[in-house]
């Protein structure tokens, strides 16, 4: 870190002071309000992250009060040491009153990166849940007795290098009986207003009747957005009740060339192929379209457009409207997966058939 | 024939797509509430896709004309902005239909287009009316729609109305305007529409009370001495608003609907689900429930009025109530309001909840106070400056919506001195994002048929007989207690605090 980078993280001040200083902050400036509803953990085992991170927590606190707790290993670092930062992000609320949220950093280097549950999290605001953004990969470090004490993990699988074993590993950690943990993958919440899109051209009736007759289905998105197309498509075999398993139907798809192709049964027995196409080019969800004969539900993103455009065809109907769309930046998705909340059950109810969507290739 | 896609997608009732008419449509409400409101939804992506609105009203308009007044306006007061892409998009929804209240004409040219609209839409006509015009409208605009069939629910399509305040101007008029409004419109069709109950702090009335274990227990008699609501302007009657407040008053224009509604969510039994009528239930016995002050000796002795005098509001002079214009210079019409109020039920059984309204006072301010008993002074009540007064647990409505509650506490050092500090939230610090308007909310539950945040026709009727009795003492006795006087900027007239003062009691200072 350059001296700059490190002035932006505040007050370097030693771990065992962190508390008293925090004290002395606040005691300097009677002016603010210091309001806190979670802690929120910023993760990373990039140890240049804090900069940054530093940048994505003044923004979220905007919206989401809290204490964050900046954390980067290094744990290449032939030397084991723990250095910290505090500092407020603070912001005025409706214009009027200034609302402050602390922020403390921590850079763990070499084998001081084992000390990450005892140094770091005796820091957090007590009483408030944790929740824990965890950047990049899943390593050895995400163990039983660290997400035990999390209650919502926020990850992005869209970056992971294995997202089958990445998974895998989430699974464990899901189904252990002890762990009340909420999972998050901005890979979902990247498909969340296509979703709300979908089900809201699928309120009108002829899209509806349409619906048992829904013979195709096509996914562009960028390549990087492979775990956000599967899991819109896992969604929406789910939702209707499209079955998998069709082995011949996707052997045939395969063997024609086409990579990402799966065959559903519908409920009523018909054959629906689902197309996945990547584009460098596209938003990161680009377009998910749905045809029946006759009759075509979409919506589409155009590459840095802000809305969704929505759009139902049939015969003699065509209903169009526009619609927001999924943040692009990881911040703003963990800010609105933090605006919504919940237990994130519809995630659990889609995964078998995106675990199995995911494997197939 | 359902929507799969729709399952576990958001946890609220779904909206429908409708098309919304707005009678009264070029009238400051639609413009500046409600089309702003159904724009506000669709930059959330909360509006169903297909929505139409029609504004209905009588001046002459070209639907483009009408479209860039609305714009005009929501370019102003649009809660997320104006967004020109998207607006481009919202206005092409919006179609005015010019035609007098009262001609059947207009409104079975109405019914044509709303068929179009519908056959357009695949068939879906569900239909959202929005009585948003001057209430002496009414009648003939629920009689012509009855006339017109544009009430009748077609297959599965809904057919509602939303009926904007006031609802009466006393038990009577009230019982008339909902017979009117039944004979056109069943009563689970009907949404009478009060914005207070659509305010986020309004709703957490109830999940402080039923989601927080540690209120229900001495959430009564045994535990809280009293309770105050208040809802303070600092305005007068700018704007030309005196027309239609000298014609009302403090009791009739907020006490009978907003304060009287705060007050029954206040003191409602657990309902048993949170059903609409299950909440409903509950608080329309709140209103059964309310000793009716049925003499005018009774009203002298538990109800004050008053008007301002002239003041300084904010380091402004300014004029009299019976000196504003379009107020009678001889008016016998309350800007302020205090009411005691007994709520004759086990568990309020002797608490007074004490409600005051009032025009031009210090500053605007809508809460709810809950002032708890205080302990036995056996331990500390003997200490120099003894107990410093019991626990208060408040509900700021409006502005900087939040909940403090003020507790004791040890001052530092080496004796025993105590103090009352605050503990105190804030919507706004804790929650940045704002919340959205209270229009909002409420059309969207009308669109997804949820009446929880709508007052239904026994509670209206209750709260008038409630009030009727108290207008009657003051307008029809000989008996009747005076008008008192305040000077604008003051906290009201020395006759309020000496109502609390009687009973022990003295307002909470805001």
């Amino acid at each position: 870190m350059t001296a700059e980078e490190e002035a932006a993280l505040g007050l370097e001040v030693p771990v065992d002071s962190i508390d008293g200083e925090l004290r002395k902050l606040w005691e300097a400036d009677e002016a603010s309000t210091n309001a806190s509803l979670m802690n929120l953990a910023l993760y990373s085992e990039d140890p240049e992250s804090l900069r940054s991170n530093s940048e994505a927590a003044l923004q979220l606190t905007r919206e989401h009060a809290c204490r964050a707790l900046l954390i980067a290993m290094d744990r290449k670092a032939p030397e084991a040491s723990i250095r910290s930062w505090i500092t407020a992000h603070c912001h005025l609320a409706h214009g009027k009153k200034s609302v402050c949220c602390e922020q403390l950093a921590f850079l763990l280097s070499g084998k001081a990166t084992g000390r990450l549950r005892n140094t770091v999290f005796a820091h957090m605001a007590s009483d408030l849940p944790l929740v824990f953004w965890w950047q990049g990969e899943l390593s050895s470090i995400f163990e039983e007795r660290l997400y035990r004490m999390i209650d919502r993990l926020i990850v992005d699988s869209s970056g992971w290098a294995d997202p089958v074993a990445g998974f895998e590993r989430l699974e464990e950690a899901l189904t252990d009986a002890r762990n009340w943990m909420v999972l998050q993958d901005l890979s979902w919440t990247r498909t969340y207003h296509y979703r709300l899109s979908v089900a809201a051209l699928f309120d009108d009736l002829v899209a509806q009747r349409a619906l048992g007759e829904v013979n195709a289905v096509r996914i562009v998105a960028q390549p990087a957005h492979r775990t956000s197309a599967l899991m819109m498509l896992a969604w929406l075999a789910t939702q209707a009740g499209w079955r998998t398993g069709l082995e011949l139907g996707l052997a045939a798809e395969r063997a024609a060339g086409c990579e990402e192709c799966f065959v559903f049964e519908s409920r009523e027995g018909g054959s629906i192929t689902a197309r996945v196409a990547w584009d460098e080019e596209a938003a990161p969800l680009g377009v998910v379209e749905i045809k029946a004969p006759g009759c075509t539900v979409s919506v589409r993103r155009e590459p840095g457009a802000g809305y969704l455009q929505q759009r139902l065809e049939c015969p003699g109907h065509v209903v169009t409207q526009s619609g927001p769309a999924d943040a692009d930046s990881p911040w703003e998705l963990v800010a609105d997966q933090l605006s919504r909340g919940g237990r994130n059950s519809l995630f659990q109810k889609v995964r078998p058939t995106f675990m199995e969507l995911l494997g197939s290739r | 024939m359902s929507n799969p896609f729709r399952e576990d997608l958001v946890s609220r009732a779904q909206p429908k797509a409708c098309t919304v008419v707005i009678f009264g449509a070029t009238g400051d409400l639609t413009h500046r509430k409600l089309v702003p409101a159904l724009y506000n939804l669709l930059v959330d992506g909360e509006l169903p896709t297909g929505v139409k609105i029609v504004g209905f009203a009588r001046r002459e308009k070209s639907d483009e004309e009408y479209r860039d007044g609305l714009e005009e306006i929501n370019r102003e007061v649009s809660r997320s902005g104006h967004e020109d892409a998207l607006w481009k998009q919202f206005r092409e929804c919006i179609s005015y239909h010019q035609s007098e209240f009262q001609d059947g004409d207009g409104y079975k040219r109405l019914g044509e287009r709303l068929d179009a609209i519908d056959r357009e839409r695949g068939g879906q006509g569900n239909r959202l009316f929005y009585l948003a015009s001057a209430p002496e409208f009414f009648d003939d605009i629920l009689e012509q729609m009855r006339d017109a069939g544009l009430n009748e629910h077609k297959g599965e399509c809904w057919s509602r109305v939303i009926v904007e305040k006031p609802f009466g101007t006393d038990l009577p008029s009230a019982q008339h305007l909902n017979t009117i409004v039944n004979a056109t419109f069943e009563e689970k069709d009907t949404y009478r529409i009060d914005h207070y109950l659509g305010k986020e702090t309004a709703q957490n009335i109830m999940v402080l009370r039923f989601a927080n274990a540690i209120f229900e227990p001495i959430w009564n008699s045994r535990y809280i001495e009293s309770v105050e609501i208040t809802c303070a302007e600092h305005l007068g009657m700018e704007g030309g608003r005196g027309g239609y407040y000298d014609k009302s008053g403090a009791l009739r224009d907020m006490v009978q609907n907003h304060l009287l509604q705060l007050l029954s969510l206040v003191a409602m039994e657990p309902p048993t689900d949170l059903s609409a009528d299950g909440v409903r239930d509950e608080k329309v016995k709140v209103f059964r429930s309310l000793r009716q002050w049925d003499t005018p000796e009774l009203v002298a002795a538990n109800v004050v009025r008053g008007q301002y005098v002239a003041g300084y509001v904010n380091g402004q002079e300014v004029i009299g109530y019976r000196e504003e214009d379009r107020v009678d210079p001889e008016s016998m019409t309350e800007a302020y309001v205090a009411v005691r109020v007994m709520v004759d039920t086990w568990r309020w059984s002797g608490v007074p909840f004490y409600v005051r309204m009032g025009k031009r006072l210090p500053k605007k301010a809508t809460e709810i106070s809950i002032h708890f008993k205080e302990v036995p002074g056996v331990l500390f009540g003997a200490l120099p400056g003894g107990l410093p007064g019991g626990n208060v647990l408040v509900m700021r409505i409006q502005p900087d919506e939040g909940i403090s509650l003020r507790i004791t506490s040890k001052l530092p050092g080496t004796s025993l001195r105590m103090e009352p500090v605050k503990m105190d939230f804030h919507y706004a610090s804790s929650f940045g994002k704002s919340s959205p308007e209270a229009y909002e909310r409420l059309l969207l539950d009308a669109m997804a048929g949820d009446a929880t945040l709508f007052a239904r026709r026994d509670e209206v009727e209750e709260a008038w007989r409630f009030v009727d009795h108290i207008e009657r003492a003051w307008h029809q006795s000989e008996k009747a207690s005076p008008m008192t006087e305040y000077a604008a900027g003051s906290w009201g007239p020395r006759e309020a605090d000496e109502l609390l003062a009687a009973h022990g009691h003295a307002w909470r200072r805001l």
